[in-house]
């Protein structure tokens, strides 16, 4: 029989498919190959960049779709809220090199550009208007990127809190004024109590397939020490969150051949940082996209995950990166 | 210059692509016309191909399981929930799980494999929706039941995997986020307003006109003002109803005609798109009948959603929803 699993933070239920689960085989999904480094405009591009350090550039989006020339207004019309969409979107050039996929970065290039994250995040939250600053990846077709095959994530700061954020900021808070602990700090406890769940772990960070996944393969990075903001908590850690991230990506590569994939960094809102600081938990969401989302999911947020996260753990920890 | 639009619902903020509003032709078409399957398990002759059906409108009162029937509910040979067992809930540290019990049921909608739902008739579109209601009406007496969803999946790129029209069922033993946090927001708003927060959307739809797809005497279809989706479109009864399950004949008459109306004008705005839609309408036993207002969502698959969207709930919609409404208006 399937389980129902609540996902303790936001209070989402999941069906995990047990008996009939599929085998993390049948999840392989290679890509297509990548276009032509001869016309790759991160190669070739004559764009102003906004920074620039050790190979990682930051440009604004050719076609952004928020804007910061105008300042931030805001008004009701009858019944609804509307705001004009103020705000940035850059894209972040993670190496000189034409490599599509952050696993094949190295460790060092990765932690400049996790720094370059924390830098942009600090940069835009001195704007007053700016509620929340995103930092993600899209990395492949399926997963929404176009096809240019030169690694890159994008940074976009906005000035209002996405449903997705509170759904989380408020869940760690609910729980915090029961427990008096962070709901976080308390999974991380459990998870490493089993350990049916790890992926993999170093001194400061674990990787979790999360109980209530919604997405087979859904994987969690986590610092292991309290912070609830990431440009702060990982000064001094970003070569150990580096090598954790390309330990993952290179096990997403190799364990399911080169998989379409997300990354989003989840910290807390920019606003008021001392409101989140007890019980919010920065963490990186990462999730291979080998299924489609059907109306099902996107009509009531109940999500069908067709295999148990155990079981993806358990394939990824047998993953041989060295191989 | 784009917009930021926040839904007064849920309070979800989507951002509105209104510099370069896409038209129906910058979208890729698709063509979702059945072709003739020569062991199609949902055509008739086949029902032994089924598990026993559960429930079907047999106009001659043909015997079941045997051809002859206009609809027919049977359960999904692959359920994602099963029927059988008992609900228990367990705690495990700080997570919360209980055994997958539930409903998942597939209601064929024709026997017709070459139709799809804009090819019915309108008795046949009518019988689709009551029994629609037939299924809320007997899942909702099982007490292991919160929440009973039907949605249609139509056209591979929505999910659909058999191609003879059909919709599904499910029953659930818990209310899904989504509908929680609708009723969240419409148990806030009646608190604050003591009015129901979609009666107050219907008013201002009507005031602005310009996202009004169309109309009938019980039914408002409107494209709407922080959609979530380019030619996302809304179907919602104009008289306060919390719940689909207690519409009579005559509603349902009324929605078979919208939905149906509706759905044409899709097709032809924007070729045969695949979509989904699915019913929102107020848990079983809901007692709060004053701030809820059931209501159905159609969704045409047109875009992917990226990671952006799913990582954030900040969804990006290439289309204005007045457009939109133009478009199909027009259509």
């Amino acid at each position: 029989m399937s389980q129902l699993r609540k996902d303790p933070i936001v209070g989402r239920w999941t069906i995990i498919a047990t008996e009939r689960a599929r085998r993390p085989a049948a999840f392989v999904d290679p890509q297509s190959t990548l276009s032509d480094p001869k016309k790759c405009p991160f190669c070739h591009g004559a764009d102003k960049s906004v920074y620039e350090s050790q190979g990682v550039k930051v440009f604004n989006s050719s076609s952004p779709i928020l804007d910061d020339s105008k300042p931030f207004e805001h008004h009701s019309h009858g019944l609804y809220d509307v705001a004009h969409s103020y705000g940035s979107h850059e894209i972040v050039v993670e190496t000189p090199l034409h490599i599509a996929n952050m696993a094949d970065l190295s460790s060092e290039q990765i932690a400049r550009i996790f720094q370059t994250y924390a830098l942009r995040m600090q940069t835009h939250r001195k704007n007053p208007f700016i509620e929340y600053v995103f930092a993600y990846k899209n990395y492949g077709v399926a997963a929404g990127s176009r096809n240019i095959g030169h690694s890159r994530s994008q940074i976009m700061a906005v000035p209002v809190l996405p449903m997705r954020v509170t759904d989380k900021t408020s869940g760690a808070k609910q729980y915090f004024e029961t427990h008096e602990r962070c709901l976080f700090c308390d999974m991380i406890d459990q998870e490493l109590k089993k350990k049916e769940r790890v992926v993999a772990q170093n001194e400061q960070f674990i990787t979790i397939t999360p109980f209530a996944s919604r997405f087979p393969f859904e994987t969690w990075i986590l610092p292991k020490n309290h912070h609830c903001d990431f440009a702060e908590g990982i000064k001094d850690h970003e070569s150990q969150l580096a090598a954790m991230m390309k330990d993952i990506l290179l096990r997403f590569k190799i364990g399911l051949n080169d998989p379409a994939y997300n990354y989003m960094i989840h910290t807390s809102p920019v606003k008021r940082p001392s409101a989140f600081k007890d019980d919010y938990h920065w963490h990186i969401e990462i999730i291979p996209r080998l299924t489609r989302v059907a109306g099902f999911e996107r009509g009531t947020g109940f999500y069908i995950c067709p295999i148990p996260p155990e079981m993806t753990a358990a394939f990824l920890r047998e993953v041989d990166i060295h191989a | 210059m784009p917009e930021l639009r926040r839904d007064p619902v849920v309070g979800r903020w989507v951002i509105i692509d209104s510099d370069h509003s896409k038209g129906p032709s910058e979208f890729s078409r698709e063509d979702n016309t059945p072709t003739r399957q020569a062991i199609c398990p949902f055509c008739p002759g086949r029902e032994h191909q089924t598990p026993l059906e559960v429930d079907a409108v047999r106009p001659n009162n043909s015997p079941a399981n045997t051809p002859g029937w206009m609809v027919r509910t049977v359960p999904n040979k692959f359920p994602v929930l099963s029927s059988d067992g008992f609900l228990q809930k367990e705690g495990y540290g700080i997570y919360d799980q209980m055994t997958g019990i539930g409903a998942h049921e597939v209601l064929i909608e024709t026997p017709d494999h070459d139709k799809t739902l804009t090819d019915l008739s309108k008795e046949e579109m009518q019988a689709v929706i009551s029994q629609y209601q037939g299924r809320f009406r007997q899942l909702s007496k099982d007490s292991r039941f919160k929440y009973v969803v039907i949605f249609k999946n139509f056209g591979p790129s929505a999910g659909a995997t058999v191609e003879h029209t059909h919709s599904q069922v499910i029953a659930l033993p818990m209310v899904p986020k989504t509908v929680l946090e609708e009723l969240k927001g419409a148990q806030q708003y009646h608190q604050h307003n003591s009015r129901c927060v979609f009666c107050d959307m219907i008013s201002q739809e009507y005031q602005d006109k310009e996202r009004i797809v169309v109309e009938n005497n019980s039914f408002l279809a409107f494209c709407p003002y922080a959609s979530r989706y380019a030619f996302e479109t809304w179907i919602i009864p104009k008289g306060h109803s919390a719940d689909f399950a207690s519409t009579d004949e005559v509603i349902r008459a009324h929605l078979a005609q919208i939905l149906q109306d509706v759905l044409k004008r899709a097709k032809k705005a924007l070729g045969d798109p695949s979509y989904n839609y699915y019913l929102h309408t107020a848990p079983i036993g809901y007692a709060d009948g004053m701030c809820y207002h059931w209501h159905i969502e159609i969704i045409p698959k047109l875009t992917r959603s990226v990671g952006f969207e799913w990582g954030t709930g900040l969804h990006i919609v290439p289309t204005l929803p007045q457009d939109a409404a133009r478009y199909l208006r027009e259509a």
